[in-house]
């Protein structure tokens, strides 16, 4: 650490201090301001008391949450000039693997969230140029609130198999009912980038004639120390341009976290991942530092039998693996 | 521990000058009669491990050839405390490759006073094996007005040069003595001439001492320490040091009461570490591993003389001091990401203690010494990334704890006839440092093993017994000296083979736990001859033992040491011949990666000339048959330096 970063640090200490005496010094200047009621105001939103929309805290909410992610433009529609889908993303756009896609209605006269409105048959389908061919992914089985502060957020998600690219691109269609107004946005064209290098969040095996993929969500919100991991397990279905929904079977995915880097460094207490009642499998991962791991997963039916992974290779690790860079 | 086993080191000639206001141990230094003895050859231009080496049941783990870690009674830096004139300071380097001594230069101080065990001096905490005090260099008023040292010198082997000015002012009302301190050496030769890649260094330091005499009876002083090391080669290591780097202050206020001296001091210290991989081959991956160690703190401590018949020197001590450790690692694998972790969590300790000492002399033949201290800290973990990591090993942790220790020792010494005999028993216990509470993987390349800080570890503590029995001639003397160390929950690394390792080549992770018991008993027999008026002869062996709960061998306990000097002086030369050395290995540690040390023998010559008042030139070889060798204490066995030639000049103006 040099001088200046170590100024710096005195700097923080000496901040974190400022900080305190500031907050101690405002929280007792807004006692007195308790009484004086606060209208809330949200930008681009008129509080009208229409009952199909949110009242002025549950839109805040909305609000708050829709700064964090980022809107994807093609995937929003406008129905019948009265109406507004919009579908977002963590990023407004899409990758390889797992992506959860949020939507939220809004009424066009007051920009207000429509409380109750539905969303469904999530469509994505891969035209494979070269070989005229044509397949889907794994989808979630439906769209739905997931957070009870902010109902009026639908989410769903897609986990592409794989990227835009010469070979191939994608569309994604989905059904909407927004107050009595139903319709499609017919196949809209989509971007899927590809993982950087030291990602890897879908993998597939085969059991059987089946083919199952396993999409790992949201890695990159693991962070050192102890993680919830959370999968899907998805089957192929046929036709293949039907959406993949998930596996009927139960399953249990063991882990083994290693550093490839580090000699397959790897860390304790690491817990398999086992089918939740919501079908989503959880368990946890420990992380000893930040960097590339490769998370070696053998999947075991319900009887105990190995299906897939669990094979040593060379290294005496399953090939069958996710791989994550935080 | 009785005052004749406080051990001190002259680096000053005789320019010692007292303060005003004394404490205990400053007076023991300049009546110490063993003071001439226990100087270095070298002179002042020795470096400060060198001095360290010269005490008394003082040894030194070298890792390279700067920076040494001093061993007291065969206990390392966690069990001892070693302040800077009472103040803390603690390393900043995760892998100890900066002792706290290595922040300061000889040229800074007076003094090193070593409180052997569990009777340390006031300010010290967890103290076991003994506590280190680097007296800093303080003209003092009322000195000569003005004082200008020079001094120079050159070892061949190695090409090392030291060069250091400082200078003095003084008067009834102020004092400043100010100093500049420079050394650089190339890598040495080993015996036999092969050339040790990664052993140079280059140092700078500067310093300043200043007081202020307010009233006849107030009096205002002030510290300041500037050290930096660069290129530091740890050929012992995987990986050298780009720069080390220590800012040391301090203002202290003293009182002269009627009765009683008060002296209260505040003090600010920062070290910066920054390690370096990038001058080796075979780097398999690149890792930046800096460390921040910041201490602030206060003591205040008061000292009287009461009673008339049973006289009772009492000093009681009040301390209070803030450390904040951060250090983490970042490692760059070629290609891929970068791979990062919070090595020391930012660990803040906030610690206080309250210690009294009582001298009481009985008689004139009979003495007691009385010492205690109670201390409590609160620790802090302040940076989540790093908890989070280590909450994964130990998943009940918390982010603070508190500790509370405390240490009580007494002695007795009677003389009568010619002999003397002293017995000192005590009881003590230390917290466990931030490397063996929330250390995280830090790799030992002693043992080659990860090591993982332990949270729930308990407090360590020892019971103590020493003693010691002379008899004193007027031309002979000889003294048998002893203590042994029983220890509950001793700490240490043990394998956890749950764990991978992180480091590449590593061979497991071992994680610090505490033994049930553990013993360590240091025996030494030192003589002393004067032959004729110009002759000396001294010598002195050394045995020690350290046994864990299970019998075995603990690792880096001493083998068998012996030193011995023949001295011849006239009134200008003083020439000196000395054979040291160790006995083979016996009692090492497998079990703890300890691998064998052969025996040693190495023969030093030392030619100290006194041109003037003013001007003396002190020379010398060391290693004269170029033996090649390793101590016990050199770590993964480099060897030591072969034959080495060098000349020092002091100049006095």
């Amino acid at each position: 650490m040099d001088l200046k970063q170590s100024i710096m640090n005195i700097g923080k200490y000496l901040k974190f201090g400022a900080v305190a005496l500031f907050g101690a010094v405002l929280s007792s200047c807004n006692s007195n301001d308790d009484l004086g009621k606060q209208e809330i105001e949200i930008p681009g939103i008129t509080i009208d008391g229409d009952i199909d929309c949110c009242s002025a805290e549950e839109a805040l909410q909305v609000y708050k949450f829709l700064q964090t992610v980022k809107i994807i433009p093609e995937l929003s529609t406008v129905i019948d000039d009265k109406y507004n889908v919009f579908a977002y993303s963590k990023t407004g756009k899409f990758h390889g693997g797992y992506n959860d896609i949020y939507f939220v209605a809004t009424k066009k006269k007051n920009g207000n969230y429509i409380k109750n409105f539905e969303i469904s048959a999530l469509k994505p389908i891969m035209l494979m140029v070269k070989m005229n061919m044509k397949h889907s992914t794994p989808v979630s089985a439906g769209v739905e609130s997931f957070n009870k502060n902010y109902l009026a957020v639908k989410r769903g998600w897609v986990s592409f198999v794989m990227n835009t690219s010469d070979a191939g691109s994608w569309t994604l269609s989905y059904d909407y009912s927004v107050l009595g107004s139903d319709g499609t946005t017919g196949e809209q064209e989509i971007i899927v980038d590809a993982l950087p290098d030291g990602q890897q969040w879908l993998k597939s095996f085969k059991a059987g004639d089946d083919t199952y993929y396993l999409s790992l969500v949201n890695p990159l919100d693991w962070s050192t120390g102890k993680n919830t991991i959370t999968a899907f397990v998805s089957k192929k279905n046929t036709p293949a341009t039907t959406p993949y929904g998930l596996a009927g079977e139960q399953f249990v995915i063991e882990i083994d976290p290693r550093m490839p880097d580090m000699g397959n460094h790897t860390s304790p207490d690491n817990i398999g991942l086992s089918r939740q009642s919501d079908g989503s499998y959880q368990g946890t991962v420990n992380l000893t530092m930040t960097g590339r791991w490769r998370i070696h997963l053998t999947v075991k039916d319900a009887q105990g039998n190995i299906v897939a992974g669990g094979d040593d290779l060379s290294d005496g690790y399953s090939s069958l693996y996710w791989e994550v860079t935080i | 521990m009785l005052v004749t086993a406080l051990l001190t080191t002259l680096l000053m000639t005789d320019t010692v000058t007292l303060d005003r206001v004394r404490n205990l141990d400053e007076v023991l230094i300049v009546s110490n009669e063993r003071g001439k003895r226990t100087r270095s050859v070298k002179g002042a231009v020795a470096g400060i491990d060198e001095h360290l080496g010269e005490l008394r049941n003082v040894n030194l783990v070298r890792r390279g050839s700067y920076a040494w870690e001093p061993v007291v009674n065969n206990m390392q830096t966690e069990r001892l405390s070693t302040t800077i004139d009472g103040m803390k300071i603690f390393y900043a380097c995760t892998d100890k490759m900066d002792p706290v001594t290595s922040y300061v230069e000889s040229g800074n101080l007076q003094s090193i006073s070593l409180n052997s065990g569990l009777d340390g001096n006031p300010q010290a905490t967890g103290n076991i094996g003994g506590s280190l005090d680097l007296k800093l260099r303080k003209v003092g008023f009322e000195a000569d007005p003005r004082h200008v040292s020079l001094s120079a010198g050159h070892e061949w082997n190695g090409h090392l040069q030291v060069y250091g000015a400082d200078a003095a002012f003084s008067s009834y009302r102020t004092y400043l003595n100010t100093g500049v301190f420079y050394r650089d050496a190339d890598c040495y030769r080993v015996g036999g001439g092969e050339l040790l890649n990664y052993s140079q260094f280059s140092k700078v330091n500067l310093f300043a001492n200043a007081g202020l005499r307010l009233t006849d009876n107030d009096v205002l002083e002030t510290t300041f320490i500037f050290d930096r090391a660069t290129d530091v080669g740890y050929p012992a290591l995987n990986m050298d040091v780009a720069k080390a780097q220590g800012l040391i202050t301090s203002l202290s206020y003293k009182h002269l009461f009627g009765w009683a001296s008060w002296e209260t001091k505040a003090y600010y210290n920062h070290i910066i570490h920054i390690m370096d991989d990038t001058t080796r081959p075979d780097v398999l991956i690149h890792m930046d591993m800096p460390g921040d160690s910041w201490t602030t703190g206060l003591y205040s401590l008061l000292t009287t003389s009461v009673g008339q018949e049973l006289q009772h020197d009492v000093a009681v001590n009040y301390d209070l001091y803030y450390n904040r450790l951060f250090a983490d690692m970042t490692m760059y694998p070629g290609g891929a990401a970068p791979m990062y972790m919070v090595t020391w969590p930012d660990v803040g300790t906030l610690n206080t203690g309250l210690a009294v000492t009582d001298n009481v002399s009985v008689d004139s033949r009979q003495s007691l010494r009385l010492s205690a201290k109670v201390a409590w800290q609160n620790q802090r973990l302040n940076n989540q990334e790093g908890y989070n990591g280590q909450k994964v090993f130990f998943p009940l942790m918390t982010d603070h704890y508190y500790q509370t220790t405390g240490r009580i020792a007494a002695s007795y010494q009677l003389s009568i006839f010619n002999s003397q005999f002293s017995i000192g028993t005590g009881w003590g216990s230390r917290a466990p440092t931030v490397t063996e509470a929330y250390g995280y993987y830090l790799n030992n390349t002693f043992d080659q093993y990860d090591y993982m800080g332990n949270p729930h570890l308990s407090n360590e503590s020892a019971f103590e017994l020493n003693s010691e029995f002379s008899i004193l001639k007027s031309e002979f003397s000889v003294s048998l000296n002893s203590n042994v160390f029983l220890f509950k929950d001793y700490i240490i690394g043990r394998l956890d083979d749950r764990l991978s390792a992180m480091t590449v080549g590593a061979e497991g992770v071992k994680v610090y736990r505490n033994l049930d018991h553990a013993t360590i008993a240091n025996l030494s027999l030192t003589a002393d001859w004067q032959i004729t008026d110009r002759l000396t002869w001294n010598g002195k062996l050394g045995y020690s033992a350290g046994l864990d709960d299970e019998g075995d061998n603990l690792p880096l306990i001493s083998p068998v040491a012996w030193r011995t000097q023949l001295q011849y002086g006239t009134g200008r030369v003083q020439t000196e011949l000395e054979v040291r050395g160790n006995a083979r290995q016996t009692n090492y540690a497998p079990k703890y990666g300890e691998t064998q040390t052969e025996s040693w023998n190495i023969v030093n010559l030392s030619v100290q000339y006194q041109v003037n008042s003013g001007i003396s030139i002190r020379g010398g070889v060391e290693n004269l048959f170029d033996k090649r060798y390793s101590a016990y204490s050199d770590w993964n066995n480099i060897p030591q330096k072969g034959r080495n030639v060098y000349l020092n000049l002091t100049i006095e103006l």
